[in-house]
């Protein structure tokens, strides 16, 4: 048990945050829109091998999830958790990319459609691989922050192929994980720009960051985020469906808490879009309802813990 | 990072499994169980403490010179999960393990050593907390009880409040001012056998052996029994306290009543409901976040790194759980309360405290904004 990144790990976040780092600041272009997509960050991730990491002799899933939660920090968004955590838990094969998890319903608006090569998504006991067909995909405006798209002609699942060996519980967890440690970076650094923000920003002659009020409030949202990370990068280690569960479930849950607080200390700046904070809050937003939110995250949680076919102790 | 358990530690745990499975009394739920603070649980756990000694269990990662094992730091722990799990038959013991015995290591003369650390290592000596006083809770700092210097000795006068153990502890781990600055405080290690000691149990909420009075009138204590130097107990406090906020595995006996409850909702047939689940496993969810924060502390201490706001952390990720399975368990199982579950009635009355006792819930949270965040003061 050691909660602290090793050498190689460090060396790899290090590795991850330097090539990402011209991708940090966003001009004031690029501001105005309600989302920032990067294909340029993901084709330098691809072209170095990090979408690969999980696979690569000496790493695991959980240095994926490292991977994800700090480039989830990123004001700029690119999809990288179905590429780099889920399927190379899945499959040997690299899928084509990006890739898309269809976690709901299958007509509905989905995240990184506009830019996916191919979707997976649950048939029956089965997962299911769907090419996509780029004329079939119409773009969905949205103040979510993550690109959306729908199929213009919903694809027939029963006639996709199916993903050997790929159980849906499977597709689920790693789902899950993914969504989890990509939360946790966007938390994260929705947190930061709100605490810098309220350092600098003054009423009633002091700090706003100084009022005790608002202090408690990003102490508690500091303390949410550390925990939910470190019980994202549990699940990510032992792929463990119960944790897997509980990690996206306590992710999911405390989204109210921190888009609501954080949106209140950045006050009416926040709304503007040119402030940046939307490009966290608002991707957060577009989590919630992921693998059907927070409530559907504890209640597989709860019946992997208690299923009504067992008795646990009672010790009265 | 990586969270897996080593092999020795896995051995550990279960060794420390066997000797609960072998030695706690066959009548232990419920008759022992009403409180570390009861009678029975405090003289229990002189014969519990002395078992897990003798095995070489209690101190275990404590160095040898102290009467430990050098073992890993991760099997205090362990042991604590244990206990806590199965109702912590050490007692108030689980106090000199957790925080006690590290800190006169680190603070305490070779003479107090040698003195206190071989009875705690042997299970069998009862400490008490004198921190708190009616004006000096969270405030600590604002302490009113006197500690002059006469000669060789210390005059004490004052009094302590919510002193859990007092009417069972041999000794007192006494805070007192010894000078006019707010941070003038001295530690003494004060026997409560002295004269001018006198205990007052409070009846309260929490279970009974945890609320008293404790009045110092002319108590007089020998220099040499003052930790540290005069005034310097500040630092030794926050070493101290830094210890006792993740002393406590509130996670790991949480996730054991809530599947207590869910098994008492089942057999009711109340437990197949969304609303019930849903809750349950978010206080689960929470408990498991907690979880790694703390054993994010734990390697801190592991690896000898200073402490941390993760203790802070820790403690607030805890809280919450607590806080949650209280109003959970209120909801679905009232009885609790009237009666009908005293393990539940046991966990509530020993939590209801959770979130203002070693440190208020809103003092982590002023810490963390300080420490973690770096917000400014002004």
């Amino acid at each position: 048990m050691d909660l602290e990144l090793n050498e190689d790990q460090q060396m790899l976040v290090d590795s991850v945050e330097r090539l990402a780092a011209p991708y940090a600041e966003l001009s004031i272009d690029r501001r105005r829109g309600y989302h920032c997509y990067s294909a340029g960050l993901f084709a330098e991730l691809d072209d170095a091998g990090f979408l690969d990491i999980a696979k690569t002799e000496g790493y695991s899933a959980l240095e994926a999830a490292l991977m994800v939660e700090r480039l989830s920090r990123l004001p700029v968004t690119i999809e990288m958790g179905a590429s780099s955590v889920v399927a190379p838990m899945l499959v040997n094969d690299v899928l084509p990319r990006p890739l898309v998890l269809i976690s709901g319903d299958i007509a509905s608006p989905q995240r990184f459609l506009p830019q996916a090569k191919a979707a997976l998504a649950i048939y029956e006991d089965n997962v299911v691989f769907i090419e996509i067909d780029p004329s079939n995909i119409e773009v969905v405006d949205s103040i979510l922050a993550y690109p959306y798209g729908k199929f213009i002609s919903t694809p027939d699942l029963s006639k996709c192929s199916v993903l050997d060996n790929c159980s849906p519980q499977a597709f689920l967890t790693w789902g899950r994980i993914a969504l989890a440690v990509e939360g946790c970076g966007t938390v994260r650094a929705a947190i930061d720009f709100t605490v810098d923000y309220v350092k600098q920003r003054r009423l009633f002659g002091k700090a706003l960051g100084s009022f005790q009020a608002v202090q408690h409030r990003l102490a508690q949202c500091h303390t949410l985020s550390e925990g939910a990370t470190m019980l994202a990068f549990h699940a990510a280690a032992t792929g463990d469906p119960l944790l897997a569960s509980l990690a996206a479930s306590n992710v999911q849950m405390h989204i109210a808490k921190v888009a609501f607080d954080l949106h209140q200390f950045n006050g009416g700046m926040g709304m503007t879009n040119e402030h940046t904070l939307h490009f966290w809050t608002m991707r957060l937003r577009g989590l919630q309802s992921e693998f059907g939110g927070a409530s559907k995250a504890s209640m597989d949680a709860a019946e992997l813990m208690w299923p009504e076919d067992s008795k646990p102790p009672m010790f009265n | 990072m990586e969270f897996g358990w080593s092999e020795s530690q896995i051995a550990y745990r279960k060794q420390v499994q066997l000797v609960l499975e072998q030695e706690l009394p066959d009548n232990w739920y419920p008759d022992y169980t009403h409180g570390v603070g009861s009678e029975k649980q405090i003289d229990f756990s002189r014969i519990f403490c002395a078992k897990l000694a003798e095995k070489g269990l209690l101190v275990s990662n404590w160095p040898v010179e102290y009467g430990g094992n050098d073992g890993d730091p991760w099997e205090q722990f362990i042991l604590a999960e244990e206990m806590k799990l199965n109702g912590e038959p050490r007692g108030p013991q689980y106090m000199n393990v957790n925080w006690l015995g590290p800190t006169l290591m680190k603070y305490g003369s070779a003479e107090q050593q040698a003195k206190h650390l071989p009875p705690i290592a042997a299970g069998n000596v009862i400490w008490c907390q004198g921190y708190s006083e009616p004006s000096a809770g969270t405030d600590l700092a604002a302490l009113q009880t006197k500690a002059v210097r006469e000669g060789d000795k210390y005059i004490i006068n004052g009094s302590k409040i919510w002193t859990s153990y007092a009417y069972k502890a041999d000794w007192c781990f006494l805070l007192a001012r010894t000078g006019s600055a707010k941070k003038d405080i001295s530690i003494f290690l004060t026997p409560m056998t002295a004269e001018g000691i006198n205990v007052v149990p409070m009846p309260g909420l929490v279970e009974n052996g945890h609320l008293h009075e404790v009045f110092f009138t002319d108590v007089e204590i020998p220099v040499d029994a003052r930790v540290g130097g005069e005034g310097k107990a500040w630092e030794i406090i926050t070493y101290a306290l830094s210890h006792e906020r993740v002393g406590i595995p509130r996670y790991h006996l949480g996730r054991k009543v809530v599947n207590h409850v869910m098994a008492k909702l089942k057999s009711e047939g109340r437990s197949n409901d969304p609303g019930v689940k849903v809750a349950a496993a978010r206080i689960v969810a929470k408990f498991e976040a907690a979880r790694m924060l703390t054993y994010k502390v734990v390697g801190e201490r592991a690896k000898n790194l200073p402490p941390s706001v993760n203790a802070n952390m820790a403690r607030l990720a805890a809280a919450e759980p607590s806080v949650d399975l209280l109003n959970f368990i209120m909801e679905h199982c009232p009885d609790a309360l009237t009666g009908e579950d005293p393990y539940l009635e046991t966990y509530i009355r020993s939590n209801l405290s959770s979130s203002i006792a070693a440190g208020a819930y809103e003092v982590q949270l002023n810490l963390v904004a300080q420490r973690a965040l770096e917000l400014p003061r002004e």
